[in-house]
């Protein structure tokens, strides 16, 4: 997968705005998007916000968790702990940096929000490759991470199923001499 | 998103070639040292350090995997296979030893193709060699994880230069699943750019009109 089709899918998440148009309920495929008034605040998804910031229509909140002390705190226990800690949103990593390109006026303290970000991220990282490599290394069958993101699995996806491929094929060489019938398909 | 003009055959790892990939071809021309058990008549021409007619029984001559693997026959009528130096055993205890150090570019290019279709050869040491094949791979890993998730934009051959064909696939894995995420944090995944293809044909005159 690729990460633009993984932000793709974070668009989806619903996000606070304030608007400062108005415009009657719309009826969309996905759901209902429910009236605007200027100045009242109203849930949408992340899409219709970015665009309509981007026309100056808006004003974007930020979500409850991109807040300097609680990332914080997430950072912290990401470190103590051995495990993936469960964080607040599962797309934080794309969102993030939507919100960030786009909306930084509106989100207070927004290049500490992205360092901290990106210090958890770069923990959850390197505990995956931990992880990956206690797998290859050991020879496990199968392994089981919680809390992970489609982003991180995306990242080190393809690798990873290439080289356990490798070592299976490997592993199989030491039990020799079943001839099954030769096949391949592309 | 990368778009090839054609989709390559992967090499079959382990005991399977495939027959269509270019890995394994080139695999199979790797030369193996071999012994013949029989006489082979009118050959003479193709072992070129006699001058006989024939190629006498027990000449020691260097095969590629493809003819050694046609001709050999189980019950080990027409030649024997030895096994190249590094799958032996004073070379086994170093790859167990650390499997790190080794050169494996400078060994064989293809010490795990290699390795694994040695094992068609029936010798009493082939588990030994399947095992240390294995144990290599994983002792290995590491390193390659390692290298192809953190350099980015840096000039790679000094890391690469020491790994075998498969392990270069996967670095090279790597570096894309790297490279990809960086290229969408920096926000250029979504810039539009000309695609490989297209650059090839070299009828574009756009980017000349530019320069």
């Amino acid at each position: 997968m690729d990460p633009s089709e993984v932000e793709f899918l974070a668009e989806k998440e619903m996000v606070t705005i304030v608007p400062n148009f108005s415009l009657d309920k719309i009826y969309l495929i996905g759901g209902d998007l429910g009236p605007f008034n200027p100045g009242l605040p109203v849930a949408v998804p992340v899409w219709l916000a970015i665009n309509l910031k981007q026309r100056q229509k808006c004003r974007i909140i930020p979500p409850e968790w991109m807040d300097v002390e609680k990332l914080e705190e997430i950072r912290e226990q990401e470190r103590k702990e051995e495990t993936f800690t469960p964080i607040p949103n599962p797309y934080y990593m794309e969102l993030t940096k939507l919100l960030l390109n786009h909306a930084s006026d509106n989100i207070p303290k927004a290049d500490e929000i992205r360092t901290l970000v990106k210090d958890t991220w770069d923990t959850r990282i390197a505990k995956l490759r931990l992880s990956a490599d206690s797998f290859v290394s050991q020879q496990e069958a199968h392994a089981r991470l919680d809390n992970l993101t489609l982003m991180e699995i995306n990242t080190i996806g393809t690798f990873l199923t290439d080289s356990l491929n490798h070592m299976y094929k490997l592993r199989t060489n030491l039990q020799p001499g079943k001839e099954t019938g030769k096949s391949q398909d592309f | 998103m990368t778009t090839e003009s054609y989709l390559p055959v992967p090499p079959g790892v382990g005991m399977e070639e495939n027959f269509l990939s270019l890995d394994d071809i080139l695999l199979s021309q790797e030369k193996l040292p071999t012994r013949t058990e029989c006489v082979f008549p009118r050959l003479g021409f193709v072992e070129k350090t006699s001058d006989t007619r024939d190629i006498p029984e027990g000449t020691k001559m260097e095969m590629p995997l493809w003819l050694s693997k046609g001709l050999y026959d189980n019950k080990r009528r027409l030649v024997s296979v030895e096994q190249p130096k590094i799958y032996r055993q004073g070379w086994r205890t170093v790859f167990s030893a650390d499997p790190n150090v080794v050169d494996l570019h400078k060994m064989g290019p293809y010490y795990y193709g290699l390795g694994s279709q040695l094992l068609h050869f029936d010798s009493p040491e082939n588990p030994e060699i399947a095992q240390t094949v294995l144990q290599t791979y994983i002792g290995r890993f590491r390193r390659i994880m390692d290298c192809s998730q953190n350099a980015y934009n840096e000039d790679t051959s000094a890391l690469v230069e020491r790994l075998d064909v498969l392990e270069r696939c996967l670095f090279h894995t790597g570096q894309i699943g790297l490279n990809d995420f960086q290229r969408w944090e920096k926000g250029q995944a979504s810039q539009i750019t000309a695609s490989n293809l297209v650059q090839n044909y070299r009828k574009r005159k756009f980017p000349d009109l530019e320069a």
